[in-house]
């Protein structure tokens, strides 16, 4: 049998289907999220079918999530981004005990216990400066794509010390960093650095290991080093980091345990 | 006309209204239509959802009329107290006299939710100085200039030392402006040391007896004040009669609190409940009448269980809830996510416990001013919320962070760590402004994730 997972990011939409006899993904897409977030996630969930072979009415059950999980019509039922996570990225590394994820505008550090169940979360979602927002604010401010900061940052012989807390008055640092004649480089690592640090204050002491870093984030490189740095543990990125989200929904979706 | 217990909107409780007073409704003196409360913009009801009982629509009209009652106790010449910072200490005072009405400015700080914000009240606080950076209990200085939410009080009384700093320092600006203040000093509460004579406090808290002695002077002095006040004595009868009245008050919320909290199927939301328990702090400024309103509330609640009707399904998971919310729409939210309230510590809990009655009287209040969990350690609050916590068997806890005060940014994170660390149980802080609309998705998920967690451990349990 077959289950959908669609994740409705700030950023981009995922989703991903699941062949629950066989315990594997069978299809996944991704696309920028837009202003109709509902038919957005029809059109990319109809091409992840066509892709796969299958058509609509092969798909059991649809499970969203994702912040905007509530405007996908589609949908059988909602689970939050929480749960999905945890249950995406267990399936991977079933001794998975503590997630990151940093998403376009939010981050979150989940604790699961042995077996993946969510033990307890922390989450931001209202300040930037722990999330991806803070690299699409460097990237503008230096002119350089998005996907260019992880080469850049692997390139830096020392990260600037960013110690704003907060993005908007950080961008006023960024232009006198610029002024002072700062390398792009040294500026991209420690935004890196400033990101990763907020995420370990908000983790807090007690962070155990495995740590599997997911989100959109974790595909940058240099953030998984600077999230070691910050939070003093072993990081290792999860399988395809942007999907464990819309993946742990299709698994929700089959074990239709009540929606858990 | 007994129907099946629900929440239900504003406009659904005109119908309901409607119904109630065909079949007879006995109403008191302050009853009426919810929804003539918009018309003094109290706009934020319309978003909120209500208890259908007889008993919640007494418990909201007296909340909402408490204006009403201290201008119509000016107009009789009953003399008025505003007591601040003062969590059900001076108010049992005051009420041991016949002719005096206690209130507690400080409650203003949800007028800016209630009336979205229309009051203006914020906007003063703004204009004096103490902006969006203390916490929302700054509006009281807006009531206070406005002069539309509660008359002159004719004495003003505050706690200060240790107390928080956000109080103290908007307070201390109202007496700026020219609101004289009759300070008292409650200390910090220490646990006693070698050559301390220990005093055993409620809420399982200790102290020292020279700490006991300290408070119970700063209390004399408001005594005398407010004597010279009213022009009458408070005689140790008269004040053991009053402690005593208040300690009916409390009964009846503790036995409230435990059956609202305790029953299998929740028979009464979270919003009524927050509402009622906030009586206890000055009786709404009628100490007898909320007797009868509370009661009212009891009777519902054992009726519904004794029918084994409630409300959200068994299977809605117990959260317990630490420090109130500046906006009461997060109440229902939580609730909408598939939680109930069982279990709560809105800062006054120890409001809850029943003043010795064993000691002298002025001894009794100053042993409840320093069970105030507030007054001692975070250590000690988060001790006090696990044993409850325990109490009431929640499965979950949130932390409600108040925008801007400075006590939240620290303690938040010792009492999560204790919940987790003794109790093992999921915890979630949030933070809620007095108008949180925009917020209300980002609530919504950490809520129903905080939800999910809880029933996922269920199923494998
Ligand atoms: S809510 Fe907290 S910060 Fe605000 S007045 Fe009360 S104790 Fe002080």
């Amino acid at each position: 049998m077959i289950f959908a997972g669609i994740d409705a990011g700030s950023r981009t939409v995922k989703a991903v289907l699941f062949d629950a006899d066989g315990m594997k993904i069978i299809g996944s897409g991704i696309k920028d999220q837009g202003v109709r977030q509902s038919d957005l996630a029809d059109s990319l969930l109809n091409d992840v079918i066509a892709k796969a072979g299958k058509s609509r009415k092969d798909i059991c059950r649809v499970v969203a999530t994702g912040y905007g999980r509530n405007s996908i019509e589609l949908a059988d039922t909602t689970i939050t981004e929480i749960t999905c996570h945890a249950c995406g990225v267990s399936h991977w590394m079933p001794e998975a005990r503590t997630v990151v994820d940093i998403g376009g505008q939010d981050s979150k550090v989940l604790r699961l216990e042995v077996g993946g169940r969510v033990r307890d979360f922390v989450m931001n979602d209202r300040c930037a400066a722990g999330t991806g927002r803070f690299l699409e604010v460097v990237a503008s401010r230096l002119g350089v794509r998005l996907g260019d900061l992880g080469e850049m940052s692997v390139r830096s012989d020392k990260a600037a010390a960013i110690s704003s807390m907060c993005v908007v008055f950080a961008e006023t640092e960024i232009i006198g960093l610029m002024a002072s004649g700062e390398t792009p480089e040294n500026i991209v690592a420690g935004v890196q650095m400033s990101i990763t640090s907020r995420i370990s204050s908000m983790a807090g002491r007690d962070i155990v290991e495995p740590v599997i870093f997911t989100g959109g984030v974790a595909l940058i490189p240099g953030m998984d080093k600077a999230l070691e740095k910050a939070i003093d543990r072993k990081v290792v990125i999860s399988r395809e980091p942007q999907l464990t989200g819309a993946l742990g929904a299709a698994i929700l979706a089959a074990r239709n345990a009540d929606g858990i | 006309m007994n129907l099946d217990p629900a929440q239900i909107t504003l406009v659904e409780w005109g119908r309901r209204f409607g119904e109630l007073k065909q079949s007879g409704l006995p109403e008191p003196s302050y009853g009426g239509p919810l929804e003539r409360h918009l018309l003094d913009g109290d706009f934020r009801l319309a978003k909120l959802k209500f208890d259908n009982s007889q008993a919640a629509l007494n418990l909201w009209n007296f909340l909402l009329t408490e204006e009403d009652r201290l201008y119509a106790d000016r107009l009789v010449g009953r003399k008025i107290i505003g007591t601040m910072k003062d969590l059900g200490t001076i108010p049992v005072m005051a009420y041991s006299l016949p002719d005096v009405t206690a209130f507690y400015p400080d409650g203003t700080w949800w007028a800016p939710c209630v009336m979205e914000l229309s009051s203006g009240v914020l906007a003063v606080a703004d204009s004096l100085g103490l902006d969006e950076s203390f916490c929302p209990v700054r509006a009281m200085l807006g009531a206070f200039v406005s002069k539309a939410h509660f008359p002159n009080p004719d004495l003003l009384v505050c706690s200060v030392g240790a107390t928080c700093d956000d109080f103290s320092a908007i307070a201390q600006r109202l007496n700026g402006i020219g609101y004289p203040i009759l300070w008292w000093e409650i200390l910090h509460r220490r646990k006693p040391e070698s050559g301390d004579v220990p005093v055993q406090l409620p809420g399982g808290f200790q102290c020292t007896a020279d700490q006991v002695l300290f408070v119970e002077n700063e209390l004399l002095r408001v005594k005398k004040a407010i004597e010279s006040l009213a022009g009458v004595a408070i005689t140790n009868d008269k004040l053991t009669d009053g402690i005593r009245a208040a300690n009916e008050v409390r009964a009846i919320l503790r036995e409230l609190r435990r059956m609202v909290f305790t029953a299998d199927v929740c028979p009464l939301p979270a919003l009524e409940m927050l509402v009622a328990e906030m009586l206890v702090i000055h009786f709404c400024s009628d100490r007898k009448e909320s007797v009868i309103v509370l009661s009212g509330l009891l009777a519902e609640v054992r009726r519904r269980i004794l029918l084994g009707r409630g409300l959200f399904g068994s299977d809605a998971v117990r959260v317990f809830w630490v420090n109130p919310v500046a906006d009461l729409r997060v109440m229902n939210l939580l609730e909408e996510c598939g939680g109930r309230i069982c279990g709560t510590d809105y800062l006054f809990c120890h409001a809850f416990d029943a003043i010795p009655e064993d000691v002298e009287p002025m001894k009794a209040l100053a042993m409840m001013a320093l069970a105030d969990p507030m007054v001692g350690s975070a250590g000690d609050r988060s001790q006090r919320i696990c044993n409850d916590i325990k109490y009431f068997g929640a499965e979950a806890v949130v932390i409600s962070r108040i925008p801007g005060a400075s006590h939240c940014a620290t303690e938040g994170p010792i009492i999560a760590d204790t919940v987790r660390e003794q109790l093992g149980l999921p915890v979630v802080e949030i933070e809620v402004p007095p108008l949180a609309d925009a917020m209300l998705p980002a609530l919504n998920t950490r809520l129903t994730a905080l939800i999910e967690t809880v029933k996922a451990g269920r199923i494998q349990v």
